[in-house]
């Protein structure tokens, strides 16, 4: 052992350093490959798999890899991907962040594919629009949804809830939660003083948005307060979930107050129907978040998500092939479902229509009763938008356990949400 | 020169695989991070440099960096003596010769291994909400606790209560310590009827020392860097009202929930700074208690 010396040592040093520098070899068994990576669960992830098999066994001479991770990690690795240079030649992309990635390059157009690879004549124009981006597409819907009040149907009948929840008000909503509470002995709703999304159906009803155009925030001091005392009025009636539930925010989905019976209503995106259903014994209706009286419609029909060729595409042609196989193969698109949400080709959907699960059939029909009771889509949330929504949340939980004034919190929220959308221009 | 490295060349082998990581792994990212301390940068752009701004930003206007800073020197000043208190009792304990010694010896350092892990933070979540299992030991008392896990005035006091189960490692150490001591000095202080309190506090402490030392660093700069029971116990987020908002999950949550690399490589220099400060402050120190048995005066 003695014979080895600094210089040796360092010697071998330099040579482990080289190798681990060497570039990766590119892989020589297919002669095309593409990278399909996405957000998922295991529902998702199984069916997605499935559908990359299908593609091979038409395509054998392209090789897909796919790769998934749950929503929380999937930014993360998407943005380290990004600063690599390494990207997946076709990323799942949320409308949150469409504008983010498309503006800085990240993404190729998708304008020069159509009718050339992708086949986009059967597709419905309104759900296509929300993939424009200065007026280039840049991210092809594959599926729709819209915001949902989930109603757990055999406590709102043993409650006598009579009240119609596709065209039902705030006060229809507050009036179920005291039968609810008062004939079951189970609590109404969850408590969605800390639920974004529904605050922003609110303040559009008020005819606002989460955003103004410019990029600046839309909730007014006057929204939040409003809104944050209807959810205490009921709170301090005893009709909602306790507060120490409510407080733990990002909870898993399964720890869901409907879940673990606690609850009868509460509030998420359509396409979760189905996952919600999976979960649970009694029968899920489905209702629109309650109307504020001669207001203006606070829901939309958004894309839930999207598929994206990015700027690292190498076998683009392969690449447009497998988009187009997505959202047309009847093989592919039977297996893919409404798990993703409600898919933008009528022919797609028709064909499903025939074997639709029970909560599928909820999705779809709650669906098509809301297409004349929601507004236009909103622009995608400028950045920072993750950061006001957890401010939101903190400075609400204080709202919640009553260690500050409603008006005095909406007030610090408005402020801290200004100077986040300012610092992170 | 020559010789020196001849001398210690074995040594110097047995340090490669620590030298290849540190040199191929570590630095580069390391520098990297000074670098970017100083940038702008969301990850998706080029970094933008802007001196500065991110330290300045940190020290002047962010509150919730502040927070942080008090959350975690909170936890550390609680977490670190707890813990190590306790874990000097239970080896003491031990060390009085119980028969089956390993078994417990793994069963105290089990916590230690599952501190992290999510199974923990749905315990403590039974344990620590209004209709926890703490809770309803306390109702057989006649009193009615708080939602301590949800609740910002107490939430952080369940993580220095988890901090104290995993006493594992430093026991393990002060265990050995104890062993080192001669029991030869015990007999003679029993001899001249020296009660067990000054025993303790004469012989036990005293030559411990080093090793309380040698725990107490590492104690502190394990708690400093403290993330995983508080970054799942509040899902992330350091809720409720930032009460668990330690120095590395609201780093963490910079990083990668807010894109802010440029700024959480500031952050995390602050934190190497900090923690520098503290470990040189216990050095400082020790040479007013720590004696070693075969220094020279």
């Amino acid at each position: 052992m003695s014979k080895f010396t600094r210089r040796s040592v360092l010697a071998g040093m330099g040579v482990a350093a080289a190798a681990t520098a060497l570039p990766a070899m590119p892989a020589l068994a297919a002669d095309r490959s593409i990278r399909h990576f996405w957000w998922g669960n295991p529902e998702r992830d199984k069916r997605t798999f499935a559908v990359i098999d299908v593609f091979q066994k038409h395509h054998p001479e392209i090789a897909v890899s796919g790769e998934t991770v749950g929503w929380g990690d999937y930014w993360t690795k998407m943005a380290t991907q990004t600063a690599g240079r390494n990207m997946a030649d076709l990323v799942q992309m949320d409308y949150s962040l469409l504008f983010e990635y498309a503006r800085r390059g990240a993404l190729k157009t998708l304008d020069e594919h159509i009718g050339n690879g992708l086949d986009l004549s059967n597709f419905d124009k309104g759900p296509l629009s929300g993939g424009y981006v200065d007026g280039k597409l840049y991210a092809l819907n594959i599926g729709s949804n819209s915001q949902v009040m989930p109603l757990n149907a055999r406590l709102l009948e043993e409650a006598g809830v009579t009240a119609d929840p596709i065209v039902w008000t705030w006060d229809d909503y507050a009036d179920a939660c005291e039968k609810i509470t008062t004939k079951t002995g189970v609590k109404g709703s969850d408590d969605l003083s800390l639920t974004t999304e529904c605050q922003e159906v609110w303040s559009r009803q008020n005819g606002r948005g989460f955003y103004n155009a410019d990029g600046t925030l839309g909730f007014t001091v006057e929204d939040v307060t409003d809104y944050w005392n209807y959810w205490a009025k009921l709170r301090e009636a005893g009709l909602l979930r306790s507060k120490d539930k409510t407080v733990i925010l990002d909870a898993p989905f399964a720890e869901g107050g409907m879940i673990m019976g606690e609850t009868a209503m509460s509030m998420f995106w359509s396409n979760q129907i189905v996952g919600l259903q999976a979960l649970m014994k009694d029968p899920v209706a489905a209702g629109m978040v309650p109307h504020k009286a001669g207001g203006k419609p606070g829901q939309f029909i958004k894309p839930s998500m999207f598929m994206s060729l990015t700027r690292d595409a190498k076998d683009v042609e392969a690449a447009i092939m497998y988009m187009s196989d997505w959202v047309n193969d009847p093989e592919a698109t039977a297996i893919l479902g409404l798990e993703r949400g409600i898919p933008a080709n009528p022919n797609v959907r028709a064909a499903l229509a025939a074997d639709f699960t029970p909560p599928e059939k909820v999705s779809v029909a709650y669906f098509d009763s809301i297409q004349d009771k929601v507004g236009d889509l909103p622009l995608p949330a400028p950045k920072g938008h993750n950061e006001v929504r957890d401010a939101y949340m903190r400075i609400g939980t204080d709202v919640v356990l009553g260690n500050k004034a409603v008006a005095e919190a909406a007030e610090e929220f408005v402020q801290t949400g200004t100077d986040i959308l300012e610092r992170a221009k | 020169m020559k010789r020196f490295f001849l001398r210690n060349s074995s040594g110097y082998v047995f340090l490669t695989p620590w030298f290849i990581g540190f040199f191929c792994l570590a630095l580069g990212p390391i520098l990297a991070s000074l670098y970017l301390s100083f940038n702008r940068y969301d990850m998706v752009a080029d970094p933008r440099f802007v001196g500065f701004d991110n330290y300045i930003y940190m020290f002047t206007r962010d509150r919730r960096f502040w927070k942080s800073l008090e959350v975690t020197f909170t936890y550390v000043a609680l977490a670190v003596p707890a813990r190590l208190i306790m874990a000097l009792t239970v080896a003491m304990v031990l060390d009085k010769g119980l028969r089956t010694i390993s078994f417990y010896r793994a069963i105290f350092y089990l916590p230690s291994l599952l501190g992290a892990s999510i199974a923990i933070a749905i315990l403590w979540r039974q344990l620590f909400l209004a209709d926890g299992v703490v809770n309803k030991v306390l109702a057989t008392v006649g009193f009615t606790g708080p939602s301590w896990i949800t609740d910002p005035k107490t939430s952080l006091y369940t993580l220095v209560v988890l901090a104290i189960w995993q006493f594992g490692a430093p026991m393990l150490i002060f265990l050995a310590g104890l062993r080192g001591i001669p029991r030869d000095l015990y007999e003679a202080a029993e001899i001249d009827g020296t009660p067990k309190w000054r025993q303790f506090t004469r012989i036990t402490l005293p030559l411990l020392a080093p090793v309380i030392f040698f725990n107490l660093v590492l104690q502190t700069i394990d708690s400093f860097k403290v993330f995983s029971p508080a970054f799942i116990i509040s899902n992330g987020t350091g809720a409720p009202s930032d009460s668990m908002l330690v120095y590395t999950v609201f780093l963490f949550n910079e990083a990668f929930k807010f894109f802010r690399m440029g700024y959480a490589s500031a952050l995390a220099w602050v934190l190497l700074v900090i923690i520098a400060f503290f470990t040189a402050l216990a050095f400082l120190s020790s040479r007013y208690w720590v004696h070693y048995e075969n220094e020279r005066d």
